[in-house]
């Protein structure tokens, strides 16, 4: 079991290391994407700037920590779109049968499926979060606990996106609700808890997951809180394994094709 | 030793309908229908090891939707499959080690890596140390002849010298049985024989079960000893190709060259399949007439040139996917 795990973890990594060779390839492509995905998030900060000359407080948060939720929007979504950036489009690997070669594999299919692409810009997202990061002044304990709580994001929004994408394996054209229902999660982790209320707030610690990957995140590192942080891995956890299911669920119906189709 | 095993085996899509129109497609969003395809139905047959078989069918016949139940890709709605005793949907990984597969028709390396960097790949796949895939590789290097591409990406190579890395990657990790579905899609007639050879040659040497799909009947004709047909879902016929020529060869094509001209539209047993001015081309029915039958309509004398042929093996399939 152990060896399988380890064999796993070696083969995903090669796989993304092999996926960014093929990014680098076109070099000035590659970076300009890293350096205008900085740029772009750089711009939203002066807006809040702005806002912030005007007013100190936005639903409960002072500036610096609008800064750390940019920070965490930032390398949760770098962290998922990097390492994961097919299960932004599994509907597409479901509906036109490219599953297969990951079906002869001897490897789990998800996460095969998932990782054989990165996104050059990501890496963008990961060097702003980084940034924000520096400039915060933050402590050692507080660097980590970012680390810990980022890739915790990451990996719940992966989760989201292969739960959506695997609505493929039982609706057409689902591709539609899985780019919304991202888009949603990444516009609702931009602006401050406070703002939202009632339904809204609940949907966002259950079916659109940003209070995990972000809100939670920004209150444990202002006021660290064990048991907060728990609940985070908790349920990091919790979408990871209901994504596993639910595609491993769909994967039964799953009908392939014979689309003439090259793994470019 | 049956190294296949499959019984009953069944698999059905739904897939949805659409009325013709604008209309047609409001009614389908607000009262879909679907029509029940079964694909496969109840098809049973074994495979011996070391054999190189072929399975055959027209397009739709259901061939790459049992290749997907025997290799685990898709889940059949019937039946039992055991393939080297494991049954690929219970243990797909399990099986993933003991078999290949070549889809003609998909892509299984990066486009953007050199067929050298690709078989590393696969190596870590199937878990082989770094030193055994080396000596994997140049092994397969000299049966496939790859020196002079190994280090050139797979997206600049030619077809044929795609398709030739995608049957060394498939072998890597020496598998027992290999799936070909239709690899031979696309190529001209030299790389066609080039890649009948090196399929031969791995029969022959790792004595690989090989399970094709084509529908070049030059692949089956040089490659494989026995055939399975299938068509709309079931299977036709099962047999040796020395029995399938057998049974079916009895017509004869003959090509004549005569001094003078004869008609043979109205004999019984006998099809005029071209003539022009005193050459002819009939195919004669032996069941009806045999080839003496023949020679007795002409004066032997009126011969110039003569040629007998078996009916092309094309043509025998397409008879039986007609259901003659």
């Amino acid at each position: 079991m152990l060896m399988a795990v380890k064999n796993q973890i070696k083969v995903t990594l090669v796989s993304v290391k092999y996926a960014l060779m093929r990014e680098m390839l076109n070099k000035w492509t590659f970076l300009m994407n890293v350096f205008f995905m900085i740029l772009n998030n750089a711009s939203f900060i002066l807006q809040w700037i702005v806002i912030y000359s005007l007013k100190q407080d936005i639903g409960g948060y002072t500036f610096e920590q609008v800064l750390l939720l940019w920070a965490f929007t930032a390398s949760t979504f770098g962290i998922s779109h990097f390492f994961f950036r097919k299960a932004y489009s599994l509907s597409d690997t479901i509906t036109y049968g490219k599953l297969d070669s990951y079906l002869v594999q001897p490897k789990n299919i998800l996460i095969s499926a998932i990782t054989s692409e990165v996104d050059a810009s990501a890496i963008g997202d990961m060097l702003y979060a980084l940034i924000i990061v520096l400039i915060s002044k933050l402590t050692m304990w507080q660097v980590l606990l970012f680390m810990i709580l980022s890739i915790c994001g990451g990996v719940i929004l992966t989760a989201l996106a292969v739960i959506l994408a695997s609505l493929s394996f039982w609706l057409n054209k689902s591709d539609m609700i899985a780019d919304t229902g991202n888009n949603m999660t990444t516009h609702f982790a931009t602006y401050p808890e406070g703002i939202f209320n009632g339904i809204v707030k609940f949907l966002l610690y259950t079916i659109i997951p940003v209070g995990f990957t972000n809100y939670i995140p920004v209150s444990v590192m202002t006021n660290f809180d064990w048991k907060l942080t728990l609940m985070v891995i908790g349920a990091t956890a919790f979408w990871v394994a209901a994504a596993f299911a639910i595609f491993y669920k769909g994967l039964r119906r799953y009908s392939s094709s014979n689309l003439m189709i090259a793994k470019i | 030793m049956a190294v296949i095993e499959v019984k009953n085996l069944g698999k059905n899509f739904n897939v949805k309908l659409k009325e013709k129109g604008f209309m047609g497609s409001m009614k389908s969003v607000f009262q879909p229908s679907y029509k029940r395809v079964e694909a496969v139905k109840g098809v049973s047959f074994e495979v011996q090891e070391g054999e190189v078989i072929a399975f055959i069918g027209p397009n739709g016949a259901g061939k790459s939707t049992t290749i997907k139940m025997l290799t685990g890709i898709l889940y059949p709605d019937g039946g039992n499959v055991k393939v080297l005793g494991i049954d690929p949907t219970r243990q797909r990984k399990k099986l993933a080690y003991e078999i290949g597969t070549v889809f003609g028709q998909k892509e299984q390396l990066w486009m953007h890596l050199t067929p050298y960097d690709n078989f590393k790949f696969f190596g870590a796949i199937y878990d082989i140390p770094a030193e055994e895939v080396e000596k994997r590789i140049s092994e397969l290097n000299d049966i496939f002849e790859l020196q002079d591409i190994m280090n050139t990406p797979v997206r600049n190579l030619s077809l044929g010298q795609r398709i030739r890395c995608e049957i060394a990657a498939s072998l890597i990790h020496r598998p027992k049985i290999l799936f070909l579905d239709e690899p031979t899609i696309g190529l001209d007639p030299v790389v066609k024989d080039n890649i009948r050879k090196l399929i031969k040659k791995m029969n022959k040497e790792y004595k690989t079960t090989i399970f094709l799909t084509s529908h070049d009947v030059s692949d089956i004709e040089k490659l494989c000893k026995r055939v399975i047909i299938v068509n709309k879902g079931t299977l036709v016929l099962d047999d040796t190709m020395e029995n399938l020529k057998y049974h079916y060869l009895n017509k004869k094509i003959v090509e004549l060259k005569l001094a003078q001209k004869i008609d043979f539209s109205n004999v019984d047993g006998i099809k005029v399949l071209k003539q022009k001015d005193k050459s002819i081309k009939l195919e004669v029915d032996l069941k009806k007439k045999s080839l003496s039958d023949v020679w007795k309509l002409i004066n032997p004398d009126d011969i110039i040139d003569v040629n007998i042929s078996n009916t092309p093996l094309e043509e025998i399939i397409s008879d039986i996917y007609k259901g003659g």
